[in-house]
């Protein structure tokens, strides 16, 4: 079974007078993937995956061949027992395999994935695209197996959802929150980052850029590797306030960001619950923000209670303590997990923002955020977006974020820039 | 104590301050007394929310209503009990402050208590009826739970700040408060003429003074008063303080040897009883830390034996024993001196209000712990009292009011206003202190001597008499 362990990064003493407490809850899993996967087969009907792979007639036959070719070498991470299914999309979503006398899903094993195989060969590439009918369909195959608590789909789509509407596509999404966890790929440059950002945030999954077809069976194959890892289904974060307490946010800061607030279900009065998926041995970080009524100094006060629970079991906890104190030595010090990693969001809001306004042709604004992007990524030494972030823009001084809109930049480098955005870098003690 | 102020030390402004129940700009807490700063949103001494309604905004600027969306509790409800009117939110302690018994809500600018926080008077005997036993009338802060009855008896993870929660892991799990550490606020009723009260007052998150008491009857029979106040330059004082002061009890709480029976002989044997206390109290707070602790604990001490109606008294450091006979003819006296700075200018013709308000007032020369001088002997008194009262205190209370003359009045003053029950006096004294700011811990033992001690109440004390009557002095 696997183990969770949870620590605090925080500054717990505030000044005279001070509210606002900010802390950085680590938590860790060990175990987790010897609870799923490894060399053992798990037991089955315990995990169920579906590949959504785009055939929209943008796909063009290498395309689907390459998508093909990426849903065979997921087929080939598939622990045997494992229930899947592969769905081909475009305007409407078809499960290509299993047939359709076979039910919704089968168990993985040598001849499943034989027959599975000859299916995705042939796939061709026609008509439109209508993400909300792919999600629905795997909606519906994964209800035919409720007791199945692991629950993992991947999508690959190569362009805009333009086969329905947004509310349509967005009902869809609705309708699969907490249903399914559902990592998303786009390959080439004719997507929309923020339309796939949306379907994997909301199903607590991660999105990226595949640049080329060829690119994508690895790709696949290590996505799926890592879902197979992911021995812990269905873990929930709570966090409790004290009574007249405010919880600003809660958000994941690591390894991606994502703002958990507005998917809090409320476990009492005090406590929420967020939904954080399936786990595999691994570590995410936690930006938990308390507004408290300031006490006298000296005064000491539990700000948060940071779980993770398991079947509504907690597992493991942080306390987030708030202390009020005068001694500005200890009340200035801003804990260096929150101060960087407060910076990494606000990075990544001015990149997705630059280029937003970039692509609406505000220019002085996306110069403007890009720059503070810049010389943000510099001061916190985050080279890795300094390279992205130099592909967008010509870089005159990243200390003072004075940038230039690069002429002639590629789509796919502003894209790669953007899925980027959200990729945070591990904060050390 | 011995930590160097953050301001110059209040003279003692007597009688004016003594006879003001709570300051303008302070409040009371209306579940059990104590004065708080203005701004304070939970009471020091027991956590009680003071901005439950009908009291000020919270400091932070949150709206009230959104905070605290409980109705207030009817007067009178013990405010550990869970409300019925308030399922979802904390108990409004504030609806206590109607029975407040002494309390008189002082209405400012015509706003009223509402407007400008509780005030009440600091005195005790204001807590909520069923809170406190007859015996623990000087109680200001929270009641320990056995003490508690009804409902709440036995449920001691019952969070004494809301009266919602229960505490889990070391804080309330409704309004996240820890519970008071009991070494804040500790009360002594060591026998029916003496107690004693040890508060942390109301700047200091730790309480570093200690006290140990013991006292048979009849009165004036024999009583043990010990005091220690750690040094809060050093590490882990509050530890060294309590070892210290029980260790020295141990010692002193053995009657003393009668020798041949002589009054001499009798001082002697005292004296040396004395010694060997600091000695082992000083032992006690050694073996509290490692060796090479850089700043190890330490602590000062002082303490007087009542036998038999005779006193003896002793100290290292500067807490104090004074000695306030009921006569007025006859001096109120500290007995033995400080060893501070502040005294050695004292000696050497500064006025005692310079010396103990210069920069080095609360530096003192000698101390218990690993790090203390050679000479621990203490500065020893013995005295065959009048009628009077005896007291060991710490400079939580001194520093407000340090003439023996004006303790005296003031402890009057005190007597006046809340009778002579020693546990309710000492009380009423550190109430005094944190009225004048509290900014050190406090402690204040009391004894009371009818005079000739047990020879006037033929008290057949355990223990042989010595010879009678006859005035020793030390």
């Amino acid at each position: 079974m696997a183990d969770f362990t949870a620590e605090v990064f925080q500054n717990e003493f505030l000044p005279d007078g001070g509210t606002d407490l900010h802390a950085i809850v680590r938590v860790t899993s060990t175990g987790a993937s010897a609870a799923g996967s490894g060399t053992a087969p798990i037991a089955p009907g315990s995990a169920a995956e579906v590949i959504l792979i785009d055939t929209s007639g943008s796909m063009g036959r290498r395309g689907v061949q390459a998508a093909g070719e990426a849903a065979k070498a997921a087929l080939a991470e598939i622990t045997d027992g494992t229930l899947f299914s592969i769905v081909s999309g475009n305007g409407t979503a078809q499960i290509i395999y299993p047939y359709s006398h076979q039910g919704a899903l089968v168990p993985m094993s040598s001849h499943t994935r034989g027959e599975a195989t000859r299916a995705i060969e042939g796939l061709r590439a026609q008509g439109g695209t209508a993400m909300g009918t792919w999600l629905t369909l795997a909606r519906q195959i994964f209800a035919t197996v409720p007791h199945v608590t692991k629950r993992h789909a991947i999508l690959l789509t190569d362009g805009v959802n333009e086969g329905e509407t947004p509310q349509s596509l967005a009902a869809a999404v609705q309708s699969c929150i907490g249903v399914f966890q559902c990592d998303c790929r786009g390959v080439g440059d004719q997507w929309r980052v923020e339309e796939v950002r949306g379907i994997a945030s909301a199903l607590l999954g991660t999105v990226d850029l595949i640049p080329a077809p060829e690119e994508m069976a690895a790709e696949f194959e290590a996505m799926m590797r890592a879902s197979m890892a992911r021995g812990v289904a269905n873990a929930e974060l709570r966090v409790w306030v004290p009574q007249g307490a405010e919880l600003l946010f809660v958000k994941q800061v690591s390894p991606t960001l994502e703002d958990l607030s507005s998917r809090r279900t409320e476990v009492n009065p005090l406590t929420g619950a967020y939904p954080t998926g399936a786990w595999s041995d691994e570590s995410r970080d936690y930006h938990v923000a308390v507004r408290l009524p300031a006490r006298t100094l000296g005064q000491e006060q539990l700000a948060a209670r940071v779980q993770i629970t398991l079947g509504g079991e907690p597992v493991t906890q942080a306390l987030v303590k708030a202390r009020w104190s005068n001694d500005e030595a200890l009340t200035t010090r801003i804990d260096p997990a929150v101060a960087a990693y407060t910076g990494q969001a606000e990075l990544a809001q001015m990149i997705q923002d630059g280029l937003a306004a970039k692509a609406s042709g505000q220019d002085e604004v996306a110069t403007a955020k890009l720059g503070r992007a810049v010389q943000l990524a510099s001061a916190t030494g985050n080279e890795e977006m300094t390279t992205r972030l130099r592909k967008v823009v010509e870089i005159d001084d990243a200390d003072t974020g004075t940038v230039r809109l690069k002429k002639g930049v590629t789509k796919i480098d502003e894209m790669s820039l953007d899925t980027a955005s959200t990729k945070t870098s591990r904060v050390r003690r | 104590m011995t930590d160097t102020p953050t301001g110059a030390p209040a003279s003692a402004p007597l009688p004016a301050a003594a006879s003001e129940a709570t300051q303008p700009g302070e409040r009371s807490c209306p579940v059990c007394g104590a004065a708080n700063p203005a701004e304070a949103s939970f009471c020091e001494a027991c956590g009680n929310d003071l901005n439950a309604p009908g009291a000020t905004l919270p400091p932070s600027g949150l709206p009230q209503a959104s905070l605290f969306p409980q109705a207030v509790a009817p007067a009178g409800m013990p405010s550990g009990g869970p409300s019925p009117a308030a399922a979802g939110g904390p108990v409004a302690q504030a609806g206590a402050a109607g029975q407040a018994g002494q309390a008189a809500p002082v209405s400012h600018d015509g706003a009223g208590a509402a407007a400008d926080g509780l005030v009440a008077v600091a005195t005790p005997q204001t807590a909520p009826a069923g809170e406190e036993s007859p015996l623990d009338v000087g109680w200001t802060g929270p009641v320990p739970s056995a003490a508690v009855g009804g409902a709440d008896a036995g449920d001691d993870t019952l969070c004494q700040a809301c009266g919602l929660g229960h505490i889990v892991d070391g804080y309330c799990d409704h309004c996240g408060t820890p519970p008071p550490d009991p070494r804040f606020h500790v009360t002594d009723a060591a026998a029916t003429w003496v107690g004693g009260v040890c508060d942390i007052g109301k700047r200091h998150t730790r309480n570093e003074d200690a006290m140990a008491l013991r006292a048979a009857e009849p009165a004036g029979s024999r009583a043990v008063l010990v005091v220690c106040d750690g040094v809060s330059m050093a590490t882990d004082s509050h530890i060294a303080s309590l070892a210290a002061a029980q260790a020295a009890r141990g010692v002193l709480d053995q009657p003393f040897p009668k020798g041949a029976g002589t009054p001499d002989a009798w001082a002697a044997a005292a004296g040396r009883a004395l010694t060997l206390a600091v000695h082992e109290a000083n032992a006690a707070v050694s073996v509290t830390v490692d060796d090479d602790v850089p700043n190890p604990p330490s602590c000062t001490f002082a303490a007087a034996v009542v036998e038999d109606g005779i006193i003896v008294a002793g100290n290292v450091g500067d807490s104090r024993v004074y000695w306030f006979p009921d006569a007025d003819a006859e001096p109120a006296a500290q007995l033995g001196r400080d060893d501070s700075f502040a005294q050695e200018e004292m000696t050497n013709g500064v006025s005692r209000v310079a010396a103990e308000s210069g920069p080095h007032a609360h530096s003192i020369t000698r101390w218990l712990g690993k790090d203390s001088p050679d000479d621990l002997t203490p500065h020893l008194t013995t005295l065959t009292p009048t009628s009077g009262w005896l007291m060991v205190c710490s400079d939580g209370l001194w520093n407000y009011c340090s003439e023996a003359e004006d303790l005296r009045n003031l402890l009057r003053e005190r007597a006046a206003r809340v009778g002579e029950e020693p546990v309710v006096l000492a009380q009423s004294l550190v109430d005094f202190a944190n009225e004048q700011g509290g900014r050190d811990n406090i402690t204040v033992a009391l004894a009371r001597l009818a005079g000739q001690g047990s020879n006037d109440t033929h008290g057949a004390a355990e223990t042989a008499a010595p010879e009678e009557g006859a005035p020793i002095n030390g």
